[in-house]
């Protein structure tokens, strides 16, 4: 993958391996060496773009997915990609980017580790007229693009298709974790859907609780209490992950109940069977293959002089921090009965997963009925 | 001087039974804290169905808060139950999933076995560190705490494990988890006549200590509660209507809970804990084997550990990673609550249970008040604080 001149990936790799090493001349030559085997490669493809990224920590299942994705946008774009990973390091991921820039990427794209400990990487890069890509995890400084799936919409997603099943009634919150930022957005996107019905009063509120940890076991609990305060009467429970959903499935499955709507995000496989067997409405996913072909995008758009507003369905996002930064956000996807097959053709869970126990006729969802 | 006779001495005797006066004191509490909680849900909080809930949710960290007393008393502690729950926890449902664990999917009763034995095995490997590696248990059990929490993460790669057996899932209380009421009242009545005959042989041992009166009125007090238990499980309908009966849960904990106090009250295993609590170098001295006790104290809190790991599998009807994160800590303030001492050898299995139900109540009936979470934190840590000083004033002793 590594289009260098240095002939062999293992000499590239002893050469990588020597540049990060601490001991400058040996790090500076290696770095050197790998610079002017990289330049008659780049003579004869007539400059393509080379787009260095550093992953925070590779070794998490997800981020495979992502790369793939991101790979083969590049490819189709005839751009070249470089990657380093973190290990959850910030001293390894501050010299990850000195030596992609080093190695002549273009642009960067960067999965922080700890966005702070970044500031020295970023400014270098950005004296060297290097743009930068946050690539999922926000960085908060004004010349850095973010791109990440929009969490407010997550919220507004499941409120909406809990209302598609339920337009009224007696609804019940259960929160994530009070310390997470994400919480409060995924929250705030609910209630932008329901506060008109809470207004009306076509939504009652009967129940409203964070779950520390965003712990299932901890939400089933809060679950029981909630239909115990309000003698088993709630229409709905508005969930913000598919972790605690099914910790509310359990509590509702214990007490008999079905047909109560629940909703959750990550795309969570035993959720999504959840929702094959009827016991979950909706989990909203986000998925990183979109994410990683946005990346490529964006990073060959920025390296190639295009304006950070001037990227189609571009806006600027305002950090918690209050830091107006050029982002792009993805539009998450609902994921209910009707389009399993969505994640199920994108690779994302086996249709043997999914469709685990549900049984076949007319009533199954459409992905696990038998194909003609 | 023999261990037998060091521990048949004044001073343990006085030692244990001291927790008696106090488990008293602690009901009391407990009896005005339900009252009032009562009263402030309008009648919710003491309705028939939220007590079979409190008692389900008390169980797992009941069932842990037994073992952890013995390991408290003996002058450690653990810290990695929590883990040790989620990893094992993890590993029950692996080998039961289709896509799990390699091997799997087994039967549910092998997963089950499995992960117990699995558990045990831990709880041995902390007990051989601090017993024979003389490390000190908090440092011992803070890194258990870390790799068992890791390996639970690593067993799936963080993916949540679903679903679990329908049969096994009953273990947790949930669908078709409940005894029914014949069941019930039967286990009712095999209950009253063990507390009888075993109140009925203690008195003809010794029939000195007073005439039968002096016996019959702990006792009608003893089968009150048995009765009332029974009574309040078969009033709460299961989702066909029928009376629902205990659930297993807490069936499992009753089990348990009898089991360990036997151990501690009956055997001579028991008799060397609290011996070891008391004074750990004259219990070496007077022959007792101090290193071995102490690594069956750990393997039976992590046994333990293992049993609480099958009520929260079974009762989520999954396996997550984050299972049983701050359990620990959770059991550690039960056992205390209870009257465990944190200076070693005083301590009860009942105060314990006690305890877990105490912390549970709290939390329990605070979600009924749909009190927020951050203040449910700060008011149980502070009851944590007012009963443990309140205590060791009454005593007249440390903690």
């Amino acid at each position: 993958m590594l289009a260098c001149a240095v002939p062999h990936r293992s000499a590239q790799l002893f050469l990588l391996a020597l540049a990060s090493l601490p001991g400058l001349t040996l790090r500076a030559l290696a770095a050197a060496m790998l610079v002017s085997s990289a330049l008659p490669a780049a003579a004869e493809t007539e400059h393509p773009v080379v787009v260095g990224v550093s992953w925070s920590h590779f070794q998490e299942e997800r981020w495979k997915i992502d790369e793939a994705s991101l790979v083969a946008a590049l490819g189709v774009r005839g751009a070249r990609y470089l990657s380093a990973d973190a290990q959850s390091s910030a001293e390894k991921q501050l010299a990850d980017l000195e030596n992609l820039v080093t190695r002549g990427a273009d642009v960067l794209v960067v999965v922080a580790h700890d966005p702070d400990a970044l500031r020295p990487a970023l400014a270098s890069a950005r004296a060297a007229g290097i743009p930068v890509v946050a690539y999922d995890r926000l960085i908060e400084s004004p010349d850095v693009f973010y791109l990440s799936f929009d969490n407010r919409r997550v919220g507004q997603i499941q409120a909406e298709q809990i209302l598609a099943v339920r337009p009224g009634g007696r609804f019940a919150f259960i929160k994530g974790s009070p310390q997470d930022p994400n919480t409060e957005f995924v929250y705030a996107g609910q209630l932008d859907v329901l506060r008109p019905a809470i207004d009306a009063g076509r939504v009652q509120v009967v129940g409203d609780q964070y779950v520390d940890g965003w712990l299932p076991e901890v939400a089933q609990r809060v679950t029981e209490q909630i239909l115990t305060r309000n003698g088993g009467r709630v229409d709905a429970f508005v969930c913000s992950n598919d972790g605690m959903a099914g910790g509310v499935a359990a509590a509702l499955a214990s007490g008999g109940r079905s047909g109560v709507p629940v909703s959750g995000q990550d795309g969570d496989q035993a959720a999504l069977n959840r929702i094959a067997l009827g016991r979950q409405t909706v989990s909203v996913w986000k998925d990183s293959r979109a994410l990683g072909r946005a990346a490529a995008e964006v990073s060959v758009a920025l390296a190639g002089g295009v304006r950070p507003e001037q990227i189609a369905g571009a806006q600027t996002f305002t950090t918690p921090g209050g830091v107006r930064v050029p982002a792009l956000l993805l539009e998450p996807v609902a994921i209910t009965r009707e389009n399993l097959d969505r994640v199920i053709e994108a690779g994302w869970a086996s249709r043997g997963a999914v469709c685990r126990g549900v049984a076949a006729g007319p009533e199954a969802p459409p992905a696990c009925r038998p194909k003609p | 001087m023999s261990p037998e006779a060091l521990s048949a001495s004044d001073a343990t005797r006085a030692r244990v039974s001291a927790p008696g006066a106090r488990t008293g004191a602690m009901l009391i509490a407990l009896g005005v804290l339900w009252l009032a909680l009562d009263v402030a849900t309008g009648g919710l909080f003491l309705s028939p169905r939220n007590l079979v809930n409190l008692a389900v949710q008390a169980s797992a960290v009941g069932v842990m808060a037994t073992g952890m007393v013995l390991v408290i008393v003996a002058r450690q502690i653990d810290l990695s139950i929590g883990s040790v729950l989620g990893f094992t926890g993890m590993v029950i449902a692996g080998l039961q999933v289709e896509d799990g664990l390699p091997g799997g999917p087994l039967p549910w009763p092998i997963a089950l076995c499995a992960g117990i034995a699995l558990a045990c095995a831990i709880g041995a490997w902390h007990g051989a560190w601090v017993a024979y590696a003389r490390l000190p248990a908090f440092v011992a059990t803070l890194a258990g705490l870390l790799v068992f929490r890791g390996a639970a993460w690593l067993v799936s790669d963080g993916r949540t494990l679903a679903p679990l057996d329908a049969t096994y899932t009953r273990i947790g209380g949930g669908l078709h988890g409940t005894i029914g009421a014949t069941a019930t009242w039967w286990l009712a009545a095999a209950i009253s006549a063990g507390i009888a005959a075993s109140r009925l042989s203690g008195w003809r041992r010794a029939p000195s200590s007073g005439g039968l009166a002096r016996i019959a009125l702990p006792a009608a007090s003893l089968f009150g509660t048995v009765i009332a238990i029974a009574a309040i499980a078969n009033s709460v309908p299961a989702p066909d209507g029928s009376p629902a009966g205990l659930p297993l849960p807490v069936l499992v904990l009753g089990a348990v809970a009898l089991a360990v106090h036997g151990l501690a009250t009956r055997t001579r295993f028991g008799r060397h804990v609290f011996a070891i609590g008391g004074n750990p170098r004259a219990a070496e001295l007077a022959g007792i084997d101090v290193r071995g006790v102490t690594l069956r104290a750990f393997t039976l809190l992590g046994a333990l550990a293992g049993v609480a790991a099958v009520l929260t599998t079974a009762r989520l009807g999954a396996g997550t990673n984050s299972m049983g994160t701050l359990a620990e800590l959770a059991v550690i303030a039960a056992a205390v609550l209870g009257g465990t001492s944190l200076a070693g050898g005083a301590g009860s299995v009942g105060g314990a249970l006690l305890g877990a139900l105490w912390m549970q109540s709290l939390e329990n009936g605070m979600v009924l008040l749909d009190v927020t979470s951050a203040l449910r934190q700060v008011a149980i840590g502070l009851v944590l604080l007012i009963a443990v000083a309140a205590d060791a004033r009454w005593r007249g002793a440390a903690p």
